[in-house]
């Protein structure tokens, strides 16, 4: 196993950068040199380091330094991780340096969530190109163990499959290869799915807008959190970074779900960022008395209003079957039910099967890799363990014939489903009541 | 008399929540059942065609369901699981957290006496209902709640607490921070094994000797006396299904390969932590009536610790465990940190303990872990451990206990 004694986070005053740092010091029990802008900042975050992995024993490994000491402290490394702001001339700047003062024997890599990693790799000298790689992890990594690993047209063979037993290994990631491809391919099967129901949230703003969308694919569909939701607390610049770059530089069929609608893009103009702001696509007001009122982002009038509890009667009667365990019977309502909220919930699950397929072809190597992203990078029901769960009530390529026939004329789809296989995720884990029991 | 066959079935994972799920009991018996019987060979259809001879009745073991759900007559309502079960005998057993031992030992002789030909075991728990002060108080319940457990906040850790102190006193020539250091170590031991158990609740975690061995702090703060919490297992919600049959069962499918009951031992200590204390002073032993349960189990089964390849014990804190090491009979008592120094209860040692994790590792449900280490031993005695399986182990034995030592249960499950 490689030995990984020392190592370096740039950028470790970040959210990503503090916690893998946790992780670097607890699993991979190394010496972390924390290096930040500013050294009293970087020597505050060491408690919340510490507390991410729920561990004071790791407090010993954690070195804070700053940006003067970089060269000494990459020197001495074992690996170096860039975990730096998520802009190209800041990141190959970075590398620069790096490139000039690791070892030879050095390996090092960046946490960029998107950006080319060839490029970053091009700015390293010659013979240390094939020692750099794309680790991109998921916040938060304690519990999100998801690590995606882009090699480049230079990498070593061998090093890339030394660094990936000790990213599995020893500090216990799931690890999935990408191809350097904007956003890999977590990001481009969830964002896609994000996005689309940010534009249907636009599309059915006569109906409630954001918060009706919500209610149509909330938890009760696989996954902890609403769509929605989940763009508010990853936050919408953030957001719009990633769906842009996708825009930009990929075209596939989907390419137009890609599209940050307007009214999202006037929000972050705004400063209405979601969770980080305060204020976003939803807004929690809170009492003096300690009450609060959570409100959502009416798209027609502009206005924040309060949280409409919907009642549709299939996602009821889904609830109440999850509830009991009749996964089957809660998937017999999903199909059969042809409300206008029951079709639009179905179509997202289906399409975010054939989207999964068909980014992984694009972005991955193996069928299975889109199960791993999205069970262990966004905590949902992986696309392979959805379309397991479909199957126990009706055949899927039948049901995307006829309930996704636009996507039909793009993809081959039959091509695509001859190679799904059964799942190493449960999808009853994922399906949840969002009820309250007892 | 039958043998008593082992066919296989199921445990949920022990990291879900079930509440956070916004399921409730009926959910995951549905789930665990389902996954027990296809676990085991076993069909609905199955049940439902045993049932009209008679041949088949459910085992129930859960602790206290009536303060974590609401729900007692727990052993009737798997009617609500599956109509096949409709009419077949069930009832619920309950020894605090041996449980699923109780319900293990009945399945097994009502087996063993020709009476039914195919015995359901289903262990269950859900504590996450309630945050962990009150489910610590409902647990209480397991010790003589009058006296050891009402208005005390958190009564287990402290009484495992007390047996950490009571070891060093019985045993003088032990060092302390030999005691303590063993104690972390068994920790670690149980936390790393989990890493390789997919259904382990802690198995993303992150322990080290460092962290376990350095109490008192805010990540690792004193829960009882001296123990920290590196130094518990957690609650989890969770349950386990194993499937015993008689020999009748196995010539008339033809089934091959299963493993048999070989031995049990069931003892029952002093109730009160202060009387079972009181009553080892004549043995070299601090929990004679566990060590006896061992020696019991051995006896039927005609084995020694020599023929035992695997342990799963019941550690629900590191003194619980470490106590266990020479109730089995793998140290002399008193020395029980030999074996954690030297290895042997290590997952490449040889006397493995906890492959699965244990308590502390794999996490404990406490109405579903009597039967999550009886499936843990199947599981290791066929080969079908998966990444946590140990090499060649031939013959595994398992401590289950309630309260503090109170009940003492252990089998030993092994090939024919």
């Amino acid at each position: 196993m490689m030995n990984i004694n020392i190592v370096t986070v740039i950028g470790a005053t970040g959210t990503m950068g503090a916690n893998i740092s946790g992780i670097f010091a607890s699993f991979g029990d190394a010496k972390v040199y924390c290096v930040g802008r500013d050294i009293e900042k970087v020597k505050k975050t060491i408690p919340r380091i510490v507390k991410s992995v729920k561990a004071d024993a790791i407090t010993k490994n954690l070195i804070p330094a700053d940006f003067s000491m970089l060269e000494e402290c990459v020197s001495q490394s074992d690996l170096i991780f860039e975990s730096s702001k998520e802009d190209i001339t800041i990141k190959t700047e970075l590398a620069c340096r790096v490139g000039k003062a690791m070892k030879p024997t050095a390996i090092s890599g960046t946490g960029s969530s998107g950006l080319s990693i060839t490029t970053i790799a091009e700015c390293y000298p010659e013979e240390l190109r094939s020692r750099f790689f794309g680790i991109h992890m998921f916040n938060p990594p304690y519990t999100l163990q998801l690590c995606e690993m882009t090699p480049t047209k230079y990498s070593d063979t061998e090093l890339k499959v030394e660094l990936e037993n000790y990213l599995r290994d020893v500090l216990h990631r799931t690890v999935v290869e990408v191809k350097d491809s904007p956003a890999f391919l977590g990001n481009r099967i969830g964002f896609q799915f994000i996005n689309e129901a940010l534009q249907y949230a636009e599309k059915y703003r006569d109906n409630g807008g954001i918060d009706y969308i919500d209610a149509l694919l909330g938890s009760f569909t696989g996954r902890t959190m609403a769509p929605l939701v989940t763009a508010d607390f990853v936050g919408l610049d953030v957001h719009k970074a990633i769906v842009d770059n996708i825009y930009e530089n990929t075209d596939d069929y989907a390419h137009d779900t890609f599209v940050m609608p307007s009214f999202a893009t006037n929000l972050v103009e705004e400063g209405k960022l979601g969770r980080k702001s305060g204020v976003g696509l939803y807004q929690r007001i809170k009492y003096e008395n300690g009450l609060s009122r959570q409100t959502v982002y009416d798209i027609n009038t502009g206005l924040y209003r309060d949280v409409i509890p919907y009642v549709f009667p299939f996602a009821d009667k889904m609830k109440r079957r999850i509830a009991e365990g009749d996964y089957i019977k809660a998937f017999e309502r999903l199909v059969n039910n042809q409300s206008q909220e029951a079709q639009i919930c179905l179509s997202f699950l289906l399409k975010y099967i054939v989207y999964s397929l068909f980014a992984t072809e694009e972005v991955g190597y193996d069928i299975t890799a889109a199960d791993d992203v999205m069970a262990t990078g966004f905590n949902w029901c992986p696309p392979l363990a959805m379309y397991q769960a479909l199957s126990t009530v009706a055949d899927i390529r039948e049901l995307i014939k006829t309930r996704l026939p636009e996507i039909c004329q793009k993809v081959d789809v039959d091509r695509l489903l001859v190679d799904v296989k059964p799942s190493k995720y449960d999808y009853r884990i994922y399906f949840k009541s969002g009820r309250k029991i007892g | 008399m039958s043998k008593v066959y082992v066919l296989g079935g199921a445990q949920t994972d022990f990291e879900r929540n079930w509440t956070k799920e916004g399921k409730g009991m009926i959910a995951v018996l549905k789930e665990a059942v389902e996954d027990g019987l296809e676990g085991a060979g076993l069909t609905f259809d199955d049940v439902k065609e045993l049932n009209k001879d008679n041949r088949v009745a459910c085992f129930v073991g859960n602790f206290i369901a009536e303060k974590y759900v609401d729900q007692g007559h727990l052993g009737a309502f798997l009617t609500e699981v599956n109509p096949v079960f409709y009419g077949v005998p069930s009832a619920r057993y309950e020894a605090a957290c041996a449980s699923s031992s109780v319900a293990i030992d009945a399945a097994a002789t009502k087996i063993r006496a020709d009476e039914y030909d195919v015995a359901i075991v289903v262990g269950w728990e859900l504590m996450k209902t309630v945050e962990s002060r009150v489910g610590g108080d409902y647990l209480g319940r397991a010790a003589y709640y009058e006296k050891e457990g009402k208005g005390i906040d958190l009564p287990f850790p402290k009484l495992f607490g007390k047996l950490a102190d009571e070891t060093l006193k019985k045993y003088p020539e032990l060092d302390e921070k030999r005691f303590m250091d063993a104690l972390a170590k068994i920790s670690v031991i149980n936390y790393s094994n989990a890493k390789r158990n997919p259904l382990a609740q802690t198995r993303k975690w992150f322990m080290s000797y460092d962290q376990a061995s350095t109490r008192n702090t805010e990540t690792n703060p004193l829960v009882g006396g001296r123990l920290g919490v590196s130094d518990c297992s957690q609650v989890t919600d969770g349950a386990a299904v194993v499937v015993l049959c008689s020999e009748k069962y196995i010539e008339e499918r033809k089934i091959e390969e299963k493993p048999i009951i070989k031995g049990y031992g069931h003892r029952t200590a002093p109730m009160l932590f202060e009387k079972k204390m009181a009553d080892n002073a004549e043995s070299e032993y601090i929990l004679p009536w566990t060590r006896q349960a061992c020696l019991d189990a051995y006896k039927r089964a005609g084995l020694t610790v020599d023929d035992i390849d695997v342990f799963e014990t019941h550690d629900c804190f590191t003194s619980s465990e470490y106590a266990a090491i020479s109730a089995f009979g793998l140290t002399e008592p008193g020395k029980e940190y030999e074996a954690v120094e030297n290895g042997m209860i290590a997952f490449d040692g040889s006397k493995p303990i906890n492959p699965s994790g244990g308590l502390i590792g794999c996490g404990h449900p406490v109405g579903a872990s009597g039967a999550r280490m009886l499936l843990d031993l199947y599981k290791q005695v066929t080969g079908a451990a998966g990444e946590y399986q140990v090499k060649n182990a031939r013959n595994g034995m398992m401590l289950n206990i309630g309260g503090s030592a109170t009940t003492n249960y252990v089998f030993i499950v092994g090939k024919e």
